[in-house]
């Protein structure tokens, strides 16, 4: 066969391998069938420009988190900490009887409140209750937490004072799941994930999970005011954003569009930083409003708190 | 060549330490998980995500990656696998991604065949590399290359056949 068809018939052959990924009419023809295969393994090349940006995103990542991310961290504490604020006790007892909750710290405050600190799973939630009304804005969050058996969670959970607001069922998602409300209007999003280990890799027992408006802009400020770095996103086809996960230091947040009956509902969040002073200013330069500078703690932490767009409350913290 | 656990234990412990080490991990590895999340996709756009996907992912949860005999390559699938599954269980109705599993051995060899071939790539001339990256990489068609080349389309053509002959014969001396 002379080469000048073999070059045609290789580019007819590489065609088709690029449009349908097969290769089989080329591996009957002794002269083509090894250029065939050469030319099929090749779909799996990487290419080097998406290696290299690829590459350059991972090392801005590494730089920013590692200002963010605070080498001495309290332990057993990872970079966020959900605050969630009640004006009366309760909840600790809720979470303990629904979901195994220890309490790990509790000290009186100075405006007369507990400050709580209880360990669910390998996560740790802070608790501020009682105390002036004022100093206490009471609002209920949102939360996914991951359990053994859901189904059982569940009952539990209504059998200590919630409410349901979704029966357990298996989800097209991965999980099979139940969704309650509180006593005090938390959401909690209970869920067994159906891959082999009950909460899926990269995740902890409690994440908090965020109803934005405009969710799509939000991620854009989270990731430039605490350098959160995007693991999975899945956006519905009119571009909302279904459902999305960031990391902001070794901590996750879950987060998605809020529309209809699904309302925003901004809570708290302790962050642990390597530099408050920094982190802070940063948000700022990212559209927080600022609640309170970084200011030295009596128990140690210097912590300044900022407000996003969304009325999350973020006090960001240097540990002592 | 494969890279052996061993051979990954300082280089996991720097990263553990220092991040910015991250790089040298993911210069050894991530041709090979795009080319094993590459099998699993139906396009070089979901296999660029993914694999994007698993190397931020690794990066976060470096600090949970311990020692017990499996090799880092592996965990690094694992990642994929869970994210490729995701995926496809979120975009069910609209995408044809098979589930994921995990490669056996049939595969790994495979995709040890092909992390040599993509050396073989980087170590063409200069513009048959040209040609193969447009090619394959980019999906642009011959008369495209050519344009963008300045060459006609069949000298296009005959470059693409001497890379891929070189290609074949690169791979042949290495059994």
């Amino acid at each position: 066969m002379a080469e000048g068809a073999l070059v045609d018939r290789l580019d007819q052959t590489v065609d088709v391998i690029l449009k349908r990924g097969d290769a089989t009419a080329a591996l009957r023809d002794p002269e083509l069938a090894p250029l065939a295969r050469v030319a099929g393994d090749l779909r799996h090349y990487p290419g080097p420009e998406f290696k290299a940006r690829l590459r350059a995103r991972l090392q801005r990542s590494t730089t920013m988190s590692s200002a963010i991310v605070t080498t001495r961290a309290r332990e057993g504490f990872t970079t966020i900490t959900p605050y969630l604020t009640v004006r009366e006790a309760g909840l600790l007892d809720f979470l303990t009887r629904a979901f195994g909750a220890v309490e790990t710290y509790s000290t009186q405050g100075s405006g007369g409140g507990v400050h709580r600190e209880v360990r669910i799973g390998n996560s740790m939630i802070m608790i501020g209750e009682g105390g002036p009304v004022a100093a206490v804005p009471f609002r209920p969050a949102e939360f996914h937490v991951y359990v053994e058996d859901v189904d059982a969670a569940f009952q539990r959970a209504l059998d200590a004072g919630a409410t349901s607001i979704g029966e357990p069922a298996d989800r097209p998602y991965g999980e099979r799941a139940g969704f309650v409300r509180d006593a005090f209007g938390n959401h909690w999003f209970i869920a067994t994930h159906l891959g082999g280990s009950s909460v899926p890799e990269g995740l902890r027992t409690v994440t908090p999970f965020l109803h934005a408006e405009g969710a799509a802009r939000y991620i854009g400020f989270l990731k430039q005011a605490f350098g959160a770095v995007e693991e999975g996103r899945h956006d519905a086809p009119e571009g909302r954003v279904m459902y999305a996960r960031l990391r902001i230091g070794n901590g996750a947040i879950e987060l998605g569009d809020a529309e209809g009956p699904i309302a925003c509902m901004p809570g708290g969040f302790y962050l642990y930083v390597g530099d408050a002073d920094g982190l802070y200013e940063q948000a700022l330069a990212a559209g927080a409003k600022s609640l309170s500078p970084p200011t030295d703690q009596g128990y140690g932490d210097r912590v300044a708190a900022v407000e996003d767009s969304i009325g999350n409350h973020w006090f960001i913290a240097r540990p002592a | 060549m494969t890279a052996t656990t061993d051979d990954d234990r300082p280089l996991i412990e720097a990263a553990q330490a220092d991040p910015a080490r991250f790089a040298e991990l993911y210069d050894r590895y991530v041709d090979r998980v795009y080319a094993f999340v590459s099998r699993r996709t139906h396009d070089r756009a979901a296999a660029e995500d993914i694999t994007s996907e698993v190397f931020q992912q690794a990066l976060a949860h470096l600090d949970q990656f311990e020692w017990r005999g499996v090799p880092f390559v592996a965990w690094l699938f694992r990642i994929a696998s869970n994210a490729i599954a995701d995926r496809w269980r979120r975009n069910a109705r609209e995408s044809h991604d098979p589930p994921a599993d995990v490669p056996d051995t049939h595969e790994l060899e495979e995709l040890e065949r092909r992390i040599i071939l993509f050396q073989l790539v980087d170590r063409l001339p200069d513009v048959q590399r040209q040609v193969i990256q447009m090619r394959f990489v980019e999906d642009e068609s011959i008369r495209e290359i050519a344009a963008a080349l300045g060459r006609s389309e069949g000298a296009v053509k005959q470059l693409q056949l001497r890379a891929l002959e070189n290609l074949r014969k690169g791979m042949g001396r290495r059994g």
